[in-house]
């Protein structure tokens, strides 16, 4: 017995395979803990009115009340819109800086990428109280003093729902590109030079090796930063919640800010868990889809 | 070395995954566990004179308030030598946030200074302390009745209140004078909306179509803009959001007027246009830079930073405000709407007990109401209401604040006094669930609303049906004011 027991405990000490698995523990205890714990949590209390001191079964009474919610709805359309306003244009807007610092040297590529991924070290909330700056209702701010140089009157960004959204959405617009620059700068370097010097001996345009070189050839990027980029979007908080409030008139609520003041302002966690529930499942079903629509030919 | 560095690797994974799994420890484990002082809010079996550890969570009160913290810790001990009390400061902006986790982990301090008008919220979780039956008479004795009526819920109390503080409005003195306005009449007898609407016309000054200078900012960007229409509905009849008979209030003819009028001193160009957007911070340096007569809201203490910032001006200090002028606060009644009769906005903030998952026992409870008691009287309440410039109201606070001179404008003082007389009163028996659903329908429908209308997006009417519908399926038809 003694004899059978040993090599099999030296395989496990020694094996590749245990040390792994010995590795890989670290972070499923680390994700166990951190994401499914908490959605497991979420799941339960969305079926609860939750208290500290005991809450109480209530069946599917939040999903119920959620679904009747006008602002939940209002809330939905109003994140769609900012989804769609802020990731294609996001997108062209990275794909367009990283072609431009491509042919760049070196040292001039990794300053410029250096200031684009500015933005995304910064605090978040520092970055508002700039944009606040800028967004200066009174005609001393720094957009109305552009405006006013053209002879339009001042404007009240974010205090009007004419232009609380696009203030927020011109904010996405011209910060936060960092990353994505980055990304496609390195898929642009992981395309094979043969195909441009091919196309330059076939006399291709810059526009043609953009369509048919470049732009085929970022599709695994493309797909991969709109997902994640949708993501993101949907989960927008901090912007709506730092510049407007969801202000005016709720014309900038978000999901994400109505899931907080649901949480934390009035402590109806129950019903914020069942939102953040109905929020996952919306943004699983869309990713579902433009994998669907959009992966069908991505070659990874 | 290969497999040294394989078990080097494996240890530092198993620190970052134990390190990670130790703030999850179950505080109400310390619980089975003797008390010892470090032994947070316990709530265990102590006698009168055995230790005890009494846990505050406090925000910087006033300027000079947490800088005192080692100083009250130490009074306290030498006060009571088996007690400690041990104060976590945080920010104002930390304050809530901090607080609603605490309380929502069951866990939360056993005192923490907070709005009188939290003591719903918390309610709501279950999770204050009522310490009716533990608060001496000396005590209660002790402070004003209409402060303390704040700190109440139902018949039950929970926490002593640290002062009482008039919602108002402060006006340039001179530029009031300028535009012929009899401020020391106005202190007295207070005004109507429509006297009020008139000198603020006189307070604008316009050049070449450009406005320099407006009669009245107030604060309205985001949540302040319930502070705005909540102060204005006190004086139209409404000091509270439900009547004496527990009807919804804001659906009455009042609130349209209120409303009407709000619209109103925008379009006179009394007020700024862009007003949904003025947070506290720009309004004031509207006010120290000249570029508003009035603004509101006025707290007492806004006469000391005005002060101050004079001080700056006189020494050629570069902190002054950048543009500022020197200016001479002048505490203004809000005007009454409707021919109503004026109701000052009052706002109580003090030290609230809460009580952790299990219940405390007689001896802690006793402990900590000691230790809000020591905080919200006495020399503490003297030299912290000092500082801010707030009346105080307690015996024991008047007495110890005798010996602590302030320079105070006299005026003010005394428009404060009489604007505090009228203030008004706590409203104790609106119960919980009734003042969750006030609070809720006031955050979802009438914030958002009166954006919408003072951005000129709305009218006063179309709002007014706006918050009725709301309020109609939020109380029921019989449950609103017709």
């Amino acid at each position: 017995m003694t004899q059978l027991a040993k090599p099999i405990k030296r395989r496990r000490i020694k094996g590749d395979g245990a040390w792994g698995y010995a590795f890989i523990a670290v972070a499923l205890v680390i994700f166990a803990m951190f994401t499914a714990y908490p959605v497991v949590s979420a799941f339960i209390i969305s079926f609860q009115k939750y208290k500290p001191l005991g809450s109480t079964f209530v069946g599917f009474d939040n999903y119920i009340v959620t679904f009747k919610d006008a602002l939940f709805w209002k809330s939905v359309v109003n994140t769609v819109v900012y989804t769609l306003l802020t990731v294609p244009v996001g997108l062209f807007i990275s794909f367009a800086v990283a072609i431009m610092i491509l042919p760049l040297r070196k040292k001039l590529q990794t300053t410029f990428k250096a200031v684009y991924y500015l933005p995304a070290v910064a605090s978040g909330v520092a970055l508002s109280v700039v944009w606040l700056w800028i967004y200066d209702p009174l005609p001393s701010g720094i957009f109305n003093q552009l405006l006013n140089f053209f002879g339009i009157s001042n404007q009240n960004w974010l205090g009007s729902s004419a232009t609380a959204m696009f203030s927020l959405v011109l904010m996405a617009w011209l910060s936060s590109h960092g990353t994505s620059i980055i990304i496609y700068l390195a898929a642009l370097l992981g395309i094979d030079d043969s195909y441009y010097e091919a196309a330059e001996l076939d006399g291709a345009s810059f526009m043609k090796k953009l369509w048919y070189i470049v732009i085929p050839c970022l599709k695994p990027t493309t797909l991969f930063l709109l997902v994640t980029g949708v993501i993101g979007s949907f989960q927008v908080f901090q912007n709506a919640y730092l510049m407007t409030g969801g202000g005016p008139d709720n014309a900038t609520t978000m999901v994400g800010l109505l899931i907080f003041n649901n949480a934390f302002k009035y402590f109806e966690f129950g019903k914020a868990a069942a939102q953040s529930l109905i929020l996952a499942a919306i943004i699983a079903g869309i990713a579902l889809a433009q994998f669907k629509f959009l992966g069908n030919d991505v070659e990874y | 070395m290969k497999r040294k560095m394989r078990v080097l690797a494996s240890i530092f994974a198993l620190t970052l995954a134990l390190s990670s799994l130790a703030a999850c420890g179950d505080s109400t484990k310390k619980e089975a566990n003797p008390p010892t002082p470090s032994d947070t809010g316990s709530k265990t079996n102590v006698s009168a004179d055995a230790k005890d550890t009494i846990t505050a969570l406090l925000p910087p009160v006033s300027s000079e308030y947490q800088n005192n913290f080692p100083q009250m810790e130490k009074d306290f001990n030498a006060l009571y030598p088996n007690l400690t009390l041990k104060i976590e400061p945080a920010s104002w902006e930390d304050m809530t946030q901090k607080l609603d986790t605490q309380v929502n982990a069951g866990s939360p301090p056993d005192i923490a200074f907070i709005g009188s008008d939290g003591i719903s919220k918390y309610m709501q979780q279950d999770m204050l302390m009522d310490i009716t039956d533990t608060a001496t008479k000396e005590m209660v004795e002790d402070y004003d009745k209409v402060p303390l009526e704040y700190m109440k819920n139902g018949t039950g109390l929970y926490g002593f209140p640290a002062y009482m503080e008039i919602h108002a409005l402060g006006g340039n003195r001179e530029f009031l004078e300028k535009a012929g306005i009899d401020w020391k009449k106005v202190q007295k007898e207070g005004w109507t909306f429509d006297e009020f609407r008139e000198a603020i016309k006189k307070g604008v000054v316009s050049e070449g179509g450009k406005t320099s200078r407006y009669g009245f900012v107030f604060a309205t960007a985001g949540v302040t803009s319930k502070d705005y229409l909540g102060i204005l509905i006190k004086n139209a009849g409404m000091p509270s959001p439900f009547t004496s008979d527990l009807k919804y209030a804001y659906t009455s003819k009042n609130f349209l007027e209120v409303l009407k009028d709000i619209r109103a001193m925008i379009d006179d160009g009394s007020m700024p246009k862009e007003l949904s957007s003025i947070d506290a911070g720009k309004r004031w340096n509207m006010f120290l830079t000249g570029q508003t007569m009035i603004t509101g809201k006025g707290l007492a203490t806004f006469e000391n930073s005005a002060n101050k910032n004079n001080a700056k001006i006189e020494a050629n200090d570069g902190s002054a405000v950048k543009g500022s002028i020197k200016v001479q606060y002048t505490v203004l009644p809000v005007p009454t709407f409707a021919g109503e009769k004026m109701q000052a906005s009052a706002a109580v903030d003090g030290y609230v007990t809460f009580r952790g998952k299990k219940e405390p026992t007689a001896e802690h409870k006793a402990n900590v109401v000691k230790a809000a008691y020591f905080l919200a009287s006495g020399k503490v309440a003297a030299s912290t209401n000092n500082d801010l410039f707030v009346a105080h109201i307690t015996a024991s606070g008047k007495k110890a604040a005798e010996s602590m001179p302030v320079t105070r404008d006299e005026f003010n003082k005394a428009a404060v006094e009489t604007m505090l007389a009228q203030a008004a009163p706590a409203r104790p028996d609106i119960p919980t669930d009734l003042g969750a659903k006030a609070i809720k329908l006031e955050d979802e429908v009438i914030v958002p609303k009166l954006q919408a209308l003072i951005s000129g997006e709305m009218t006063p009417d179309a709002m007014y049906e706006a918050v009725k519908t709301a309020a109609i399926q939020t109380f029921g038809e019989d449950g609103v004011v017709k």
